[in-house]
């Protein structure tokens, strides 16, 4: 009863969105404010019966109910409990039931927060929010139904896919679709202000918190990603440039170049029609990468189902929503009010050299991604575009972008002073070129590019921290820095953020390229290898058994200076039900953020193969991921930032209540 | 600057990042990817040795031998079969009579010489590229929509 | 039927979120939040010129610009014409209806109100009902994930999974009772039984050691040698194997009903041992030419148990299949191996088997096409 009160839960979702997706904006055509309060209640209660549906699969799947087709295909009654959990959006059916779930509770979240909204706006954004949901609602009940029965039901599941067994794969779609999901909004937002033909800096006051929050999930998401694919595929890579990577890279760089596109929107009233058509870009592109994972025209490990029937939906979904907002905005761009002039080297110059650059790159993994589809599709030829093409594509449309990073911030609105912003950064200049100079004598005949790597990194990071430092007058009046600090805006603390964040990425990235060492040999039981600094010695390999899979493990024992440092024991497993091996990689870190990496291969003549890295300062690429999501979850705390003032708008609220 | 001269530039530095954005790619579609091959294009000679590529098909039961960490193995696709060598980890999945996709080069001497195998990541999936390969030479069935290789 | 009570109660929330708003009316007065950006934007220039970000007079032109946008704002403000009430009546009558109506609708077309949930371990503590092997087998399945150290569990188990053909789940079923309870020659026989089955009859190095390990609990059981013999002539030990053979004939009596196999198997070490022929005996049904089961193997297969003659049935397969590997081999050869590998259960190996048969006939057409024929079967 209880897996049917969901399904029932999940028909009652999609009326419910029917009902948001007329109503209100049916409201705003002819004034009435009743039709368009409608909007709010019904998005909660889409929320509502969304949440039903998705606990009661989750039981399902806690229980293994294995009448439920998608229990019995992805679940298996000895799996550990917290992978039955995650095995609910481990799979595509359940998967797409989370991408609607968080649908509803982001527009459950613009009815909350967007209460003082202007009432038209606020009912036109939330139809346009309803009108996507729809279309994935019936595309989850038509085509992907998590909940089809079986009629005579197995004694036990099929079991998940083991390397989706894995904590990182529980966090990862979700963090991924929050991003995805969340630029759904500043879509809907763009799309009403088409439809009601007015755009203002208040619009892009609303829209900033909502790309905000999408754009740090998402960027979390991806790095959360790309660590698993580094420690549990067992390749040591942490980006392959693989389709459905691009495929959530894409929404990313348009969605950042938003977030910048965004701010000159609102303190300068100007790129009003560059920044609408950004925010429907960035979410076709999240479309796109739904369409590109779900349907199965790529295969990797993303593509759990492949079949046409439901390609042809998302396509469907992606034509019309694409398309559509895309003439929205060809017939009403041109209705809206140009905003205020600006020189090119001002602050508003140096934001509009980012939009291009990010859009630029964003445009090059685009064409990277799906010429190959498009060749097969036209010609029949099959290509591959690999890592070669995107290094150098996107490379130096990235070198510019990267070297500006650190002087925008320091350029004044509407007209900046080069000069001065160069004198003011001089010392960060000569650090880097001195960090390029060290780098270079201490690593002789090493990779040529990485010093000028770590100089350019050295700028972003010391550049972030300047601006910052010059903020709060660090050096020219030290003893009121402090108080400075603490009263700056969280904004201002979220650029420094960010910035400081892409410096360490960066950081990370080069010495993990220039510097990694690798080794693969077959070693044997008392074997020794020297990598790096340490000695690595194969204690023994013994067999356990472990709830649903049987592993060998084999145990190194690592000293430094005779010294031991650390254990490892990398693992090769095979799950029982899929018969299938997996590759359970070891990792110890040192100094911080370098590491010491383990993969075991295939058992060979009484030894055992392994594959073994050492990578410098690797960790920093996903500490700069956080630390950049950290500045944009600041920055979002800002005051100034949340929508309205919720003081202000309660008292209007008490004031007009009796007046109805 | 007059607002003209304003929007000329920014108009001009769009218009230069577009030119060299659309150059590069440009420049990288021809010179950096990889074409898809069959061990049967490369066993009639269509292919000139030499060049990256990528060969697709079943590995063929029996013909892997190690060699401490090289590997020698031959990729069929039912009529032809292409002798491969590769230093390094196989992944996991990759086993014989299954599909799997070897990234490298082509050399005169008849052995594709690969620095990269991939092999389908559960059992439900091959890759695309050897389904096509297979298919071309007829050793495919549909069934019930789902495919499944006949010498699996 | 309480579900229906359910979707009922939830149908009416689902109605309410919509009637909720149009009664209330819905018509705060509208706040143009304009006007409260434009204000923090004018405390930011002041914010920006504090901090030097901003020249005076630039931050006096700003200043100036959004005072301007300010007072446009708040003259666009405008008052929200009173709706007729007749059009909010109109939309909460044809929610009352239609928002039930496409719910029900719409699940009625896909969903199985008539199917009750089925929690495993609800199932599992049913005592009626369903009493299928799968049910069995799952209900000690669950049974040993709770009590893992239950040696009379795991000892139940293991011949069930052997004849399920899970040879792996019943080789560690073995394993674990051995090591929780200790070893014996039961446990031993069947392991060692086991691993052969999983190996496709080949007694390899693991199953030896489970034989010898019976043999060291129970040194005069009679399969455990038979077994290390049969694994000596597989290694082409032969005459290993002939000593072994009649090491166990000399141990038994004529009244032992093992005796005619092991004369039997003795007989062929001995011929393989000098080098002649073994003598075939005529297949049933294919072609008579060629090499089939000896004479030998059909006269132990008939004393033999159902599990042993399964067994042996499996060891020749095994054979069959080295020997075509090894190359050649006719059409019929073939298909004998693919039928038998069908008949076996082992689907997998059969379609492996048609893969290399189109490789090792690729020249023939017809044969080809026989191929074909047979993988079609399936």
């Amino acid at each position: 009863m209880i897996v049917e009160v969901g399904h029932y839960a999940l028909v009652l979702a999609l009326t419910l969105a029917l009902v948001q997706s007329v109503v209100p904006i049916w409201g705003t055509r002819v004034g009435d404010p009743r039709l368009m309060a409608v909007a709010g209640p019904v998005a909660w209660g889409q929320f509502l019966f969304v949440s039903i549906a998705f606990a009661a699969l989750t039981w399902a799947h806690v229980v293994s109910d294995f009448s439920v087709a998608n229990v019995f295909e992805n679940s298996h009654s000895q799996k550990p409990m917290i992978y039955k959990i995650s095995g609910v959006w481990g799979n595509h059916e359940g998967s797409m039931l989370l991408w609607v779930s968080i649908l509803s509770l982001f527009g459950a979240m613009v009815a909350w927060f967007g209460r003082n909204l202007p009432k038209s706006l606020y009912a036109a954004v939330l139809g346009v929010q309803a009108w996507v949901a729809t279309a994935f609602y019936l595309f989850v009940l038509l085509t992907s139904n998590p909940f089809a029965r079986l009629l005579r039901a197995p004694m036990e599941g099929r079991d998940l896919n083991p390397i989706l067994q894995d904590p990182g794969l529980a966090i990862h779609p979700p963090l991924l679709y929050l991003g995805y999901v969340g630029f759904s909004i500043a879509f809907s937002f763009a799309v009403a202000a088409l439809i009601e033909g007015r755009i203002d800096a208040a619009w892009a006051r609303w829209v900033r918190p909502w790309t905000l929050a999408a754009w740090v999930f998402l960027t979390l998401g991806i790095a959360m990603g790309s660590y698993w694919a580094y420690y549990e595929l067992g390749w040591g890579g942490w980006w392959f440039w693989d389709p459905v990577e691009n495929a959530s890279l894409m929404p990313w760089l348009a969605g950042t170049a938003l977030l910048h596109s965004a701010i000159v929107m609102e303190k300068r009233d100007a790129l009003k029609v560059w920044t609408i058509l950004l925010a429907i870009l960035t979410f076709s592109l999240s479309l796109l990468g739904t369409f590109l994972v779900r349907s199965g025209v790529l295969t990797s490990v993303h593509a759990f189902a492949t079949d046409p029937a439901r390609g042809v939906f998302i396509l469907g979904i992606l034509v019309v929503f694409v398309g559509g907002s895309l003439t929205i905005f060809a017939a009403r761009a041109g209705t809206l009010t140009k905003g205020g002039l600006f020189a090119p080297i001002s602050r508003e110059g140096a934001l509009v050299f980012n939009n291009l650059f990010l859009t630029a790159a964003c445009a090059a993994v685009f064409i990277g991604t799906l010429y190959p589809l498009l060749l097969e599709a036209t010609t029949g030829g099959k290509i591959s575009v690999g890592a070669p093409f995107f290094e150098m594509t996107f490379g130096p449309l990235m070198l510019p972008l990267l070297l500006a990073v650190p002087i925008g911030p320091f350029l004044a609105w509407k007209r900046g002073d080069l000069l001065a912003v160069a004198q003011r950064l001089a010392v960060v200049f000569v650090l880097a070129i001195a960090a390029i100079l060290v780098t270079w004598w201490k690593t002789r005949g090493g990779p040529v590019l990485a010093p000028l790597g770590v100089g350019l990194a050295m700028w972003l990071t010391l550049g972030a921290l300047a601006e910052l430092a010059f903020r709060i007058k660090l050096f020219s009046e030290p003893g009121v820095a402090l108080r400075r600090a603490v009263g700056l805006p969280r904004s201002s603390w979220g650029t420094t953020l960010g910035h400081l964040g892409l410096g360490l990425l960066l950081f990370g990235v080069v010495a993990e390229s220039a510097w990694k060492t690798e080794h693969v040999l077959v070693m044997k039981p008392g074997d020794t290898l020297q990598v790096a600094r340490f000695e690595l010695t194969l204690a023994d390999q013994r067999d356990v058994a472990g709830p649903n899979y049987d592993a060998t493990v084999a145990r190194f024992v690592v000293k430094e200076n005779g010294r031991e440092v650390a254990v490892l024991e990398p693992a090769k497993r095979t799950y029982r039900t899929r018969r299938m091996p997996t590759t359970e990689t070891a990792i110890a870190t040192f100094d911080g953020f370098s590491q010491l990496y383990l993969a075991m291969g295939e058992p060979q003549g009484g030894g055992v193969a392994m594959r073994v890295y050492w990578k410098p300062m690797v960790l920093l690429i996903w500490i700069g991921c956080l630390v950049m999501s950290l500045g944009g979850a600041i920055s979002l705390t800002d005051r100034r930032l949340r929508i309205g003032a919720p003081t202000r708008a309660r008292a209007t609220a008490a004031v007009a209540a009796p007046a109805e | 600057m007059t607002r003209k001269q304003k929007r000329l530039t920014i108009i001009g530095l769009a218009g230069a990042v577009l030119a060299a954005a659309i150059g590069l790619v440009l420049f990288a579609l021809n010179d950096e990817i990889t074409f898809f091959t069959s061990p049967t294009d490369l066993a009639t000679g269509h292919v000139k040795p030499g060049s990256r590529l990528r060969l697709g098909g079943l590995v063929e039961a029996g013909s892997v031998a190690r060699e401490n960490s090289t590997v020698r193995f031959r990729v069929t696709d039912g009529v032809n079969a292409v002798p491969v060598t590769y230093t390094g980890i196989l992944p996991d999945l990759f086993r014989e009579g299954q599909g799997t996709v070897a990234e490298g080069k082509f050399g005169p001497d008849g052995v594709f010489a690969a620095d990269t195998v991939l092999a389908k990541h559960d059992e439900k999936y091959m890759p695309k590229e050897v389904v096509d390969a297979l298919k071309k030479s007829g050793h495919w069935e549909e069934t019930e929509g789902k495919g499944y290789p006949k010498g699996n | 039927m309480w579900i229906w009570a359910l979707f009922a109660g939830l149908t009416a929330v689902a109605v309410l979120f919509v009637l909720a708003p149009l009664a209330r009316g819905g018509a705060d007065a509208s706040e143009d939040g304009d006007l409260g950006v434009y204000r923090d934007q004018l405390a930011e220039v002041d914010r920006d010129r504090e901090a030097g970000l901003m020249a005076d007079d630039e931050a006096e032109a700003a200043r100036a610009e959004i005072s301007r946008r300010l007072l446009r704002a708040a003259r666009r403000a405008e008052t929200a014409a009173a709706a007729p009430r007749r059009r909010s009546r109109l939309v909460a009558a044809a929610a009352v209806v239609l928002v039930p109506l496409a719910s029900i609708g719409g699940y009625l077309a896909i969903g199985r109100p008539d199917l009750p949930d089925l929690p495993l371990t609800e199932r599992l503590a049913a005592k009626s009902g369903d009493q299928s092997i799968e049910t069995l087998v799952a209900r000690v399945e669950a049974h040993l994930a709770a009590k893992p150290d239950d040696a009379r569990g795991w000892e139940v188990i293991a011949p069930v999974y052997v004849r399920l053909g899970r040879f792996q789940d019943a080789a560690r079923a073995w394993r674990t009772a051995i090591r929780l309870d200790g070893s014996n020659e039961r446990r031993q026989i069947g392991l060692g039984e086991t691993l052969v089955a999983a190996n496709d009859g080949a007694i390899g190095a693991d199953a030896q050691a489970a034989f010898r390990d019976a043999l060291k609990v129970a040194p005069q059981s009679v399969l455990p040698r038979m077994y290390l013999a049969a694994a000596l002539g597989q290694e082409d030990k032969k005459a290993e194997a002939v000593d072994a053979w009649k090491a166990i004939v000399a141990s038994g009596t004529e009244a032992d009903p093992w005796m005619g196999v092991a004369r039997e198997e003795l007989a062929k070490a001995e011929a393989i041992a000098a080098g002649k022929p073994v003598v075939p005996l005529a297949e049933p049904d294919a072609a008579k030419a060629e090499p089939g089961p000896t004479a030998a193997e059909m006269e132990a297969a008939r004393s033999m148990s159902a599990d042993d003659r399964s067994k042996m049935v499996a060891e020749m397969v095994n054979r069959l299949d080295e020997r075509l590997k090894a190359g050649g081999g006719t059409i019929q050869e073939w298909e004998r191996l693919i039928r038998a590998y069908r008949v076996m259960g082992r689907t997998a190996e059969a379609d492996a088997a048609i893969g290399r048969a189109r490789t090792a006939l690729a020249g023939d057409a017809a044969a080809l096409a026989r191929i074909d024929a047979l993988a079609a079967e399936k």
